[in-house]
């Protein structure tokens, strides 16, 4: 039985995932990290990405949609904390994928006007970039 | 004597109002009971959001940071009025309110002027009637507050803030005790207390763990302040909410005793009022058979 950590995924609204897994490898600002049993502390930022967890000899995983947010190990116990995460299986694509669209319309009008609209813009693409990663980890369900 | 119709007619009135007392007073439980669970869900969150907090503050000595420093001159500040969107819930709104009012008032002896971010129907309509412009209000989102609604309201006091146009922030909500009793609190959200991120002396094992930062302890804390702030705000809205249901369930327990009790009383003497009618019809037809005798 190989060594495990417990990994933790919770966003304001609720507990995404707990479960004890053999890796988790989440996208930090500037590239990833991958966390394995026995770990230094480490508090870090995350950016929008994927998210994934290994477990079961490294043969099965998991992927999640993540909106950034921050991750701390200790002690063999990581938690997530997220603004927003998804399980690949939960993610509605179709509503992404719509949500995705109206980002898209909101953000050519916006590019119209500039000068007014700079944190709407922000905004706006925050919302993009989370649909395009809902997309993107919804493609990962096998 | 009232006539009996009129009676009647009252008892049916009050009866239909108990109706939909009773019926606003089971949604209410209903409605607490899955508020709570909200805020039970949020707990992990900000518990662990504080631990990390707590664990930065420490490697970042004497930290600062905009959203911590106290502003020198204090001429501007803003509050956020959490109210609910419907009435019909007891003090619940006119107690935040006047706080509020009060809060205002004070800052304005000491030459402050006072912003108000007002969420919920009751806030904008009062604040409106009281001559009090809002510079924002949200409405619709204090039965069902998402984490989204609570930033969107925090990064505009960040912004703000950050750019010095205001020197302070408060919210004031109802505070969720328990299903019985919600207190109005004020909280001071910026700047941020330096408190918050104090820890209390780890018991036993001196050993602190050496952390790691990625990409550094002054960047994570850069980011962690304003999430910690968004945090507050949406801790103090499903607060509010679960208060609200709480409040409105206690007052529509009343308003439905208190119906009873009134229909107790009317039938009461609905029935005194009709067995005064049957005797003196009695008293009328004895008298008559005693006339028709006698003649």
């Amino acid at each position: 039985m190989a060594r495990t950590l417990l990994c933790e995924i919770v966003t304001p609204e609720k507990i995404v995932y707990t479960n004890e897994v053999e890796m988790v490898i989440a996208p930090t600002l500037d590239g990833e990290v991958g966390i394995l049993p026995l770990h230094a502390p480490l508090v870090t930022v995350l950016r929008p990405g994927e998210l994934r967890v290994r477990y079961n000899d490294n043969k099965d995983v998991e992927w999640f949609a993540v909106s950034g947010g921050y991750l701390q190990v200790h002690q063999d116990k990581v938690i997530v904390l997220a603004d927003a995460a998804e399980h690949s299986s939960r993610i509605d694509v179709d509503r992404a994928r719509h949500a995705k669209e109206l980002a898209e319309q909101r953000m050519t009008e916006l590019k119209e006007r500039p000068a007014e609209a700079r944190e709407d813009a922000d905004a706006c693409q925050a919302d993009l970039k989370w649909c395009e990663i809902q997309l993107q980890v919804a493609e990962r369900r096998s | 004597m009232a006539n009996l119709r009129d009676i009647k007619k009252r008892i049916v009135s009050v009866q239909s109002t108990r109706q939909i007392t009773r019926t606003m007073e089971m949604v209410a439980t209903a409605k607490i009971k899955k508020a709570q669970e909200r805020i039970e869900s949020a707990r992990p969150y900000a518990f662990a959001m504080v631990e990390v907090l707590q664990n930065v503050a420490r490697y970042v000595q004497g930290a600062s940071h905009p959203l911590l420093e106290e502003h020198d001159a204090r001429e501007r500040v803003v509050v956020v009025t959490i109210t609910s969107d419907r009435g019909l819930c007891g003090a619940f709104n006119s107690n935040i309110l006047r706080i509020t009012e009060n809060l205002i008032r004070s800052e304005a002896e000491a030459g402050v002027e006072t912003d108000v971010i007002a969420v919920g129907k009751k806030a904008i309509g009062y604040l409106r009637y009281r001559g009090i412009e809002p510079v924002a209000s949200y409405r619709d989102i204090a039965d069902k507050p998402t984490f989204t609604d609570a930033r969107s309201i925090a990064s505009s006091i960040i912004g703000r803030y950050t750019a010095g146009e205001i020197d302070a922030a408060y919210i004031v909500f109802n505070r969720f005790k328990n299903v019985a009793e919600q207190k109005p609190e004020t909280y001071q959200l910026l700047p941020v207390e330096r408190r918050v991120m104090e820890t209390e002396e780890e018991q036993g094992s001196g050993v602190r763990a050496e952390y790691l930062f990625e990409p550094s302890a002054e960047s994570v804390l850069e980011h962690l302040l304003p999430t910690y702030v968004e945090t507050l705000v949406y801790r103090a809205l499903m607060e509010s909410a679960a208060s609200e249901h709480g409040a409105r369930r206690t007052a529509m327990k009343s308003a439905t005793d208190n119906a009873s009790e009134m229909i107790t009383t009317l039938t009461r003497s609905y029935n005194r009022a009709r067995q005064a009618a049957i005797t003196t019809e009695i008293a009328e037809i004895v008298g008559g058979a005693a006339a028709l005798e006698e003649a």
